[in-house]
Order: structure tokens, then sequence, then C-alpha cells
């Protein structure tokens, strides 16, 4: 039996982040969606549920721990990961408290993102 | 998954708690004599790892300045191994004021000056005020060396995510909120935090090592890299870029080496005194 494939969302504003990031999961047969605005995402989402979220923390009008709080509120079985160049402490801990599934300082290794999703994909299927 | 560090002004009653949160929470334990390992790994005599927590460098003490980072970089070095085990209650050592900027590491500070002056006043035979100033000195000794050593304020409760005054909550209840406070989900390991951490770790590691043998050395790491700053004169620079990338690069884990020197202008004065 094929194994279903997972649908992943990217929000980044940073254009070149989802561009590298998409070939990179869609390697393993996942289907990826890149947005560089929340609203878009969001809008997106509103439409079709995604059971994985990528996020950045700093973005203009909507950051991503609204973000985390909304894709939540819509969908409590996605697994919302955390992406910033601004890791602190207080913002990891914050974004654990509201529901993240991970949090991952920018720069990372597109391997460090797909085994947080193989860790999400695992706990989304049992 | 998580780690708690416990500290208190009274080393009996952080280990009292610290073992009733271990015992609930089935916890490893990590605790002061961790310093035997440390004596034994790095060759060291115990007397003087232990007598490197208590007092700040002094020649008069025979603890020289180079001695005593040496001997607390090493203990530093013992914690974080220990510390990626996770699932640790940790006391006696101290890991709350080095291990910093790990979410998963919950710190806790608990305070006992009301009950310790009675039974030191009763203990000693002396009066309740005397008692008082002694502890008072202890607290000023403690905020001393913890300056000296890490650049905190060991007696700071702002450096703690939990403070909780034993002379108001019994060490039950104590031991409770602890462990309640621990399944917080803003105290479970991340991918961020756990990263934090081994990079600290690798870092210790590295620093302990150059210690041995240096001084005024600053270690960082990220991933498999390490970033060092020292000091040097302009005749020494080359010398001593090279001794520590093969000291450096001698660790298992490290596979790179950036070296920063900074000039030491007293090296440099002395050298070309005219």
């Amino acid at each position: 039996m094929e194994e279903q494939k997972l649908k992943i969302m990217v929000i980044d504003d940073e254009n070149i982040v989802g561009k590298r990031l998409k070939p990179a999961l869609e390697k393993t047969g996942d289907i990826v969606e890149t947005f560089e605005e929340g609203e878009k995402a969001l809008a997106r989402f509103d439409k079709e549920p995604f059971d994985i979220v990528v996020t950045d923390i700093r973005m203009e009008k909507i950051n991503g721990i609204e973000i985390l709080e909304r894709i939540l509120a819509k969908s409590s079985r996605t697994k919302v990961i955390i992406i910033t160049g601004y890791a602190t402490v207080e913002v990891a801990r914050e974004a654990l408290s509201k529901g993240a599934f991970d949090f991952i300082a920018k720069p990372f290794k597109p391997d460090d993102l797909r085994a947080i999703i193989a860790r999400a994909s695992k706990e989304l299927k049992s | 998954m998580s780690i708690i560090i416990i500290s208190s002004d009274s080393k009996k009653i952080e280990e009292d708690i610290a073992e009733k949160v271990a015992a609930v929470m089935d916890y490893n334990r990590l605790g002061p004599k961790l310093l035997t390992d440390v004596a034994a790994n790095y060759q060291i005599d115990p007397v003087k790892l232990r007598e490197a927590l208590e007092t700040t460098p002094s020649v008069f003490k025979n603890m020289p300045s180079k001695n005593w980072r040496h001997y607390l970089s090493c203990i530093e070095a013992e914690v974080f191994d220990r510390l990626l085990k996770d699932n640790i209650v940790c006391w006696g050592l101290p890991a709350h004021l080095f291990v910093t900027g790990i979410s998963h590491v919950m710190k806790v500070r608990l305070l006992a000056s009301g009950q310790r002056i009675g039974k030191i006043a009763e203990q000693k035979g002396i009066t309740v005020d005397r008692a008082e100033k002694l502890i008072a000195d202890e607290l000023r000794q403690r905020k001393k060396w913890s300056l000296a050593a890490y650049n905190l304020d060991e007696t700071d409760p702002s450096q703690y995510d939990l403070v909780i005054n034993l002379d108001q909550i019994d060490p039950t209840e104590a031991a409770i909120t602890i462990t309640n406070a621990i399944e917080y989900r803003k105290f479970q390991p991340m991918t961020y935090s756990i990263k934090c951490l081994s990079n600290l770790a690798l870092a210790a590691r590295v620093n302990a090592r150059l210690l041995e043998s240096m001084v005024n050395i600053k270690v960082q790491a990220r991933d498999n890299s390490v970033v060092v700053v020292t000091k040097a004169s302009n005749r020494q620079k080359r010398k001593k870029i090279a001794a520590i990338k093969e000291l450096a690069g001698d660790i298992e884990g490290v596979s790179y080496v950036e070296v920063h020197v900074k000039k030491n202008i007293l090296e440099d004065a002395a050298e070309n005194p005219y």
C-alpha cells in the first residue's frame, strides 16, 4: 500500500528559504507549498488544512507565534515547527508553551528539518 | 526529559530537596560526588576542586587564578557531559551559573535564611543577631565568588525560573511544586535547546583542555566548529594559534577551529620596552 504523502506548508518572508526548503522537503515525496506572507498562508490553510506547517517568527503583519496560534485553533492535529534567526530561551519557551511541535534556529541543515518532520509524521500516524 | 538545577545558600537543603525531586521524577542525580570523577579524569587533587568552588583566586591561599579557572573549567566540562544524557536533577555544583540559555533546563533557587538563622544560633550557641550576620557574610561571599567565576550574582532571584521560600513552604510541598513545574511544556527539550546544550558541552571540553596550559581563553562552539578568542603578543601570536588549533582540533567532536587573537598590550610592552 502506498504511504500517504504529507502536506507541508512553509512560511517565510525571505524568498530564499522557501526556494531552498521546497526541493529539499519534496525529496521524500511529500507535497510542499511555500508562502512569503502569513495572511496568504492562513487563507490557503482555511481552504485545505496541512499536516505540517513550518513558519518563521519575525515577519511583517503576522508573526510566527500568531500563525502558530491561529493554525492550532483551526486544526489541533497539525504540527507547527518554528524556524527563526532570532532564537532566545524566552521565544523558544513561548513557542513550545503555545503548542509548537519543535523549534529550530536558523541557519540549519535541511537534514535537521527533515528529521523533525519525520518525528512529526510518526506522531501524526500514531 | 528535562533538567532541573537546584541551588540554595544551604548545601543540606539543596541535597534534601534534590533527592526528593529525583525520587518522585525517577531522574538521575548529579551532585557534588561528581568532583571525584572530575579529579580522576583530569588528574586534579579533589581537595583543590572543592576549594575552587568555595574561594576566589588568591596567591595567599595557594590558588592562583590560572589554576582556579582551569579547575572550574574541568568541573564545567564534566557537568555538561552528564547533562547531555537528560532527565537529571543537579545540585551542589555551580551548574546554575554556567548552564545558560538552555530552555529545557529549569533553575530553582531555595531560600531558607529564616530557618537557618535559628539553627545556626542553636548549634553554635550564639545570638540570633550574630547568626544573621554570619548568614549575611556567607551570602556576600557567594555573591563575590559567583561574580568572579561567572560574572553572575547567584543570590539574585531573577537568575532563576522558580524561587521557593522554605520559611513558608515545607520541603515536601517544595518538591511537589518543582515536579509540577518541570512538566510545563516550555521546559521540554526541543531541537534548538538540545543543540545549544551540545554546543556548550563542546565549548566546555575545548576550554578545559586549553586552560590546562593557557590563560585568557574564551571558546564558543556551533555544531562541530569552535571559535577561540585569546590574547597574545605579536611575537607569540603564530605560536599560540598553532598550539590552540592542535589542542582543540584533537578533541572529539571538533572538525574546525578558528582562533581570534587580541593584542596583549602588557606582553608587547614588556617585549619592546623602548
